[in-house]
Parts: C-alpha cells; structure tokens; sequence
C-alpha cells in the first residue's frame, strides 16, 4: 500500500480468560478498501470487528484511525459505524426515525437530517417504506434499512458483520452485487466479517483469512485462490485437491514432491527442505485427462482408476484413485469423461499446483 | 388381566376427538366456575338484595348502590385506597425498575441467585411479612431501639405504627417484586444488539437509556404498575395489621366490616361489585396500552420484542 493505512491494528489481543480470541493480530486497511475478515467461528472476526467498533476492549495493542488511537473511545466517540449481523433495527421506531438515530443523536439540524434520511433511503431504495415499522418489513428490507442506519452517517469506516447471513441464497447473491457497488460508488472503506469464502471472494479487494486468532494469510481473493500459503488456507478458501508427500527436491521456487510412488512438481513461495513433509494443492478444474500421450513437459501426470464421475451441468467431477487410494478430483467438459472403472491420465502444468506446508 | 384386543378407555376417547377435548376441558373449567364466577354471582346477586330489620330479604333493589353513591363514605374510602395503591405503585416502582435493570445488564455472575433472592420473601406467608413490619416499627421494636441506642431519641416514636405510611411501606415491601418480575423479564428480552446499536450511533449511555431501553421496558413496566396497584388496593391484612385509625379503612377492610360487624351482606357485596369493576376497568385499560405498545406486527428475527406482560398479569392478578 502506498499511502497511509486509514485504519491501523496493531498487535491486537483479545483474551477471553486463558482463551486468545484475537491473538496479536497486525493489520493495515487502505482508505476506500473493501477488505473481507473470513474465518471458521471461533477464529476471532467478530471479536476483531467488535474491537474495532468499540464494543470490546482489547486485552492488549491498539487500533489507530488516520493515525490517532482510538483504541480506548467508546463507540459513540468512533467514525465508525456497523451493520449488524441480525440488523439489531429499534422495533418501537419507524423505518425513518431508525435511519434518522444517528444524526439526531449528533445533532444534526432538522433540515438537512430530513434531506440526508431521504438520500439514504433512497440509496437503498426503501423511500415508500419510511413510516412502517421495522416488523412489517421483510428480512431483506430489513437489512437495507440497516445499511442505510449505519451509511447516512457518511461514516470513514463501516464495519459488516455478517450482513447477508439472515439471506436466502438468491437474496444474498443480489446483495453482495448491490453492497460492493454502493461501496465503490461511495469510496466509503468497508470492512466485512464473514464466514463464506465466495461471499468473500465476490466482494473483498483484500481478504484476510483468520485462523485461532490470527492470520492465516492476506491477499487479494486471487492472491488466495491461486497462491495460498499453506494447506490450511488451500483447503478453505475453494475446493482443491490436496495430495499428501515428502519433499524430494527443492530447486528455487520448484519443489518436488513424492506422493506415494510418484513424484510431483509445483512451485512454492517459502523454501521448503528435502525429507520436510508438505502438501501438493490442485484446483480440480486446472486438470485435464491425457489420452495416452505423454505428458507436454512441464506437466505433472498421475494415473489411477476411474471410481466415480459426477455430472454438474457445466462440468463432470471425475474421482480418479491413485495407486495407494489417494483420490484425485477433475473437472472435465461433460464429453471427454471417461467411463467408471476406466484406466485414466490425469495431468496438469506444474505451476498450477502449489506445494505448502501446514 | 389380559391383553385383548377389545379398545380400551384411550382408544375410545382418540377417536372421539370432541369427547375427548371436553374432558380435558372440564376439570379447569369447573373449577373456575365454582370457585370463580359462581361466587361472582352470588355477590352480584347479592348486591340488589334488601336489608330489612336485620335480615335479608330476596326482593330487588338499587337501594343499596344507592346508599353507596349517596354518602361520602364509600366513595371516599375507595378513593383513599386508590391514593394509596397508588403511592405503593410509585414507590415499587423507584425500588423495582433500578433492581431490575441491574439485575438484567450489570450483574453477570449469579444471576439467577440473585433474582431469587428479591422473589424467595415471596414463599413467606403473606401475613409474616405483615407482622414483621409490627415488630420493626412497633413502640417496642427494631426500629425505636435502634434509634434510642443510636441517642436519638428518648421517647419511642409513636407514629410509626398504626399510620398510613406503615401500610405503605408493608405493601410496598410485599408487592415489590411482583414489580420486578415483569419488569426484569421484558429487559432481559431485549436484545443486547440495540443497545449496542444505539451506541454505535452516537448515543451516550444515558441517551440510550431514554430512547431505546426506557420505551422497550414500558410494557414491563406497566405490567408490574397494574399488579402492584390492583393488589394494593384490594388489600386488607396490612391496613387492619398496621393501619392507623384512618388508614385501617381501606376498601377490603370496609367490605369486611359490612359483610362481619354490621351483618349489611347487600351493601357490603354492592360495595365489592364496584371495586370489582373498577378494577376489571384498570385491566381492560392496561390491557389496550399494553396492545397499542406491542410496536408493529410479528415479522422478523431481527426486531423480536418482548412477550405481553399485562396479558400475562391480568391472567393472574384475579
């Protein structure tokens, strides 16, 4: 990042009696950034974003807005606001006067309030539904007045816990379109808390991937499909194949790997030494089937048995099982399956594979 | 006894859902009528009956109801018991509410423990708490000990028993936390989320307390006002135990001196019918408060509310 961080964490440690919710986490957000905390539970998003919004107080580190710390303001003193994963709407007051809490409680004059409500409510498209109370309204009407809460604030940070969690699947989709393009037509920086990887990898220009209360790694969603760091972040973020071995021979950024009797090449960013045990992660649609050629070179190749093919539309899943039972899965044209019970050649160009460790 | 195939009792009554239903149905149904309405009825019949020379005579009449509304007695006993009531209201209230808000968002760590300790005084008899008052305030109680030893005073307080602040303060300490009860349970429904919500909108604790825990809590609290009140007012152990000469005519105690001392059964029941129906009147009325406060409809996970309190009270309150 070239200019400075908008919102700074620094060393940031939340423990919840022996138990390290959020464990000496450093994180840099660009202003106007949409960065993605994504974890299983457990890995301290939430506790992360509710540090940052001011609900909890860090155990230790600090948190830093434009440089200044703000790491012991009570969230009402924060240019911070939150949309709440279960939208935490105030049922006693109308569509309006919920949207209107804010400014009121700054004190914010009568006129341009009632101007900014009817802006905000017309970002989210709910001008019609102002009068009505928060329960005659569906969860996804319900959701935008929330946004709409948090964004007539015109805050510098908008935090997103879980926000589309309440959804159903078609919902959510039109959702996750509509925020990411109200958040690059605002330039408001977003930081989102969020469980689904592809919610993640739809939306995030960074994503950092949480892990017991730490990073597992941060990078942009191709950063993380394409190069993760280790198999943990390899088997959550997508789906792969990940093929267990020793390291044979590590030559640059090319690392051999014996995967039962045979051996396997793909590149690894960290040096990985000979004897160390390590995985090798495939995504199941850079495979391809060989009929009965060699391999071009710079290919890996493995061959096994066909146990099982599913058809998916688009693709057909090929189960290929290695020698030693490891299975392989390959996305093919729905064409070029082969038949259950069929010898077949699996093979795929050795930078598309990555090697990593735990 | 054999296992035959011939329906039993259970089988007979599952295929007869209707005869089953008025089973189930008539044991609660009979009790409340024998207990409940027939005994309602009986007053009301009662209560336009004729006193003449002593003995009761089965022809109707308003005279009674006449009688009632045609001296200051009545009425105003029943206003001062109202006033009363309505000053126990207030003050279980200032004790109530702070307790329960404390109880619902401040205490984290025994909970529980903590509110069965403001309901256990309930399991003691009615009429205990009532006597310990006797002995707390009374010329040679607690209270005028502590303050003799303390070198306060050198006479014993008199007004301290047998005044209408001992019944005040007997009621208060008695029907607090019936107060408490629905207060607490409509803070505990609310939901942590918007007062962190508010919070997060700028608001300060005490703007969050006013605009958002304060109106959420107002069927809780109206809830235990109708209890406290209703109770109070019908009272009678605690005027009769620790009334002063005034004090000792609150409504019940009035009813039971026609019904006993003055053998005015007409009266006496005309008398109950219309502190019966004042009462119903409070219920109905805290009833449709309650309704119109109950914001909105029932969709949405993210606006649950809290349950109807008075609905609740108004079931056990009579």
């Amino acid at each position: 990042m070239s200019s400075s961080p908008l919102l700074e964490l620094r060393d940031l440690t939340k423990r919840f009696g022996d138990f390290a919710a959020v464990d000496r986490l450093t994180l840099n957000v660009a202003s106007g950034e949409f960065l993605t905390l994504l974890g299983a539970s457990g890995s301290g998003k939430t506790t992360t974003l509710r540090m940052i919004a001011g609900f909890e107080v860090p155990t230790a580190g600090e948190i830093l807005m434009g440089g200044a710390p703000i790491t012991g303001l009570p969230p009402y003193k924060r240019d911070i606001n939150t949309v709440f994963q279960h939208y935490a709407l105030f049922p006693h007051m109308s569509v309006r006067q919920n949207v209107e809490y804010g400014l009121r409680m700054r004190g914010v004059p009568t006129g341009e309030r009632a101007s900014r409500v009817n802006d905000a409510l017309e970002m989210v498209q709910l001008t019609q539904l102002g009068a009505r109370s928060p329960r005659q309204l569906s969860g996804g009407q319900q959701q935008r007045v929330a946004l709409a809460r948090a964004l007539v604030n015109r805050p510098r940070v908008l935090l997103l816990d879980e926000p589309l969690g309440a959804l159903d699947l078609k919902l959510r989709k039109e959702m996750q379109l509509e925020l990411k393009h109200l958040q690059t037509g605002l330039g408001i920086t977003f930081v989102y808390v969020t469980h689904d990887q592809e919610e993640a990898l739809t939306m995030s220009d960074r994503i950092v991937l949480m892990r017991q209360g730490g990073v597992a790694q941060i990078g942009t969603p191709r950063d993380l499909y394409d190069r993760p760091i280790s198999r943990y972040v390899a088997d959550f973020i997508g789906e792969t194949n990940l093929l267990p071995g020793t390291v044979a021979e590590s030559r640059g950024s090319m690392v051999t790997l014996k995967v039962g009797d045979a051996l396997v090449r793909g590149l690894s960013d960290s040096a990985l030494a000979p004897g160390t045990e390590a995985w090798l992660t495939v995504r199941p649609e850079v495979i391809d089937l060989l009929d009965g050629s060699p391999p071009p070179a710079g290919w890996n190749a493995v061959s096994g048995t066909v146990v099982d093919t599913v058809y998916a539309g688009s693709t057909v899943r090929a189960h290929v099982e290695m020698p030693g039972g490891r299975r392989l899965v390959a996305n093919l044209a729905p064409g070029a399956a082969p038949p259950i019970g069929a010898e077949a050649t699996l093979s795929w160009q050795m930078e598309r594979g990555r090697c990593v460790a735990e | 006894m054999s296992l035959s195939n011939s329906p039993t009792l259970f089988d007979r009554l599952r295929s007869r859902p209707v005869l089953r239903t008025a089973l189930a149905a008539a044991l609660p149904v009979g009790f409340v009528t024998a207990l409940l309405f027939v005994p309602y009825a009986l007053l009301l019949v009662h209560s336009f009956w004729r006193l003449r020379n002593g003995t009761i005579t089965h022809e109707l009449t308003l005279e009674n109801y006449g009688r009632l509304f045609g001296t200051d007695l009545y009425p105003n006993t029943i206003l001062f018991s109202a006033g009363i009531a309505l000053r126990v209201t207030l003050l279980s209230l200032l004790l109530a509410y702070p307790l329960a808000y404390l109880l619902a968002f401040k205490v984290k760590r025994h909970k529980h423990l903590m509110y069965m300790a403001v309901i256990i005084p309930l399991w003691v008899s009615y009429l205990v708490r009532a006597y310990a008052w006797k002995i707390i305030l009374g010329q040679e109680g607690i209270l005028n000990g502590l303050l003799a030893s303390m070198g306060l005073i050198h006479e014993p307080l008199t007004f301290l028993l047998y005044s209408r602040w001992a019944v005040i303060l007997a009621l208060t300490h008695i029907y607090t936390p019936f107060t408490l009860m629905p207060i607490y349970a409509v803070l505990e429904a609310i939901p942590p989320g918007l007062k962190e919500a508010s919070q997060d909108l700028y608001a300060g604790r005490w703007q969050t307390f006013l605009r958002i825990i304060l109106p959420l809590s107002l069927p809780g609290v109206l809830a235990g006002s109708t209890f406290a009140f209703v109770l109070s007012m019908g009272d009678f152990l605690a005027p009769q135990l620790l009334g002063g000469n005034d004090s000792a005519l609150m409504v019940s105690n009035l009813v039971w001196s026609l019904f006993g001392v003055a053998y005015n059964w007409p009266l006496g029941a005309a008398v109950s019918v219309v502190v019966l129906l004042l009462t119903l009147f409070l219920l109905w009325l805290a009833n449709r408060v309650e309704t119109a406060m109950n914001y909105g409809g029932q969709r949405g996970s993210g606006a649950a509310g809290p349950p109807p309190p008075v609905a609740a009270a108004a079931k056990v309150v009579r």
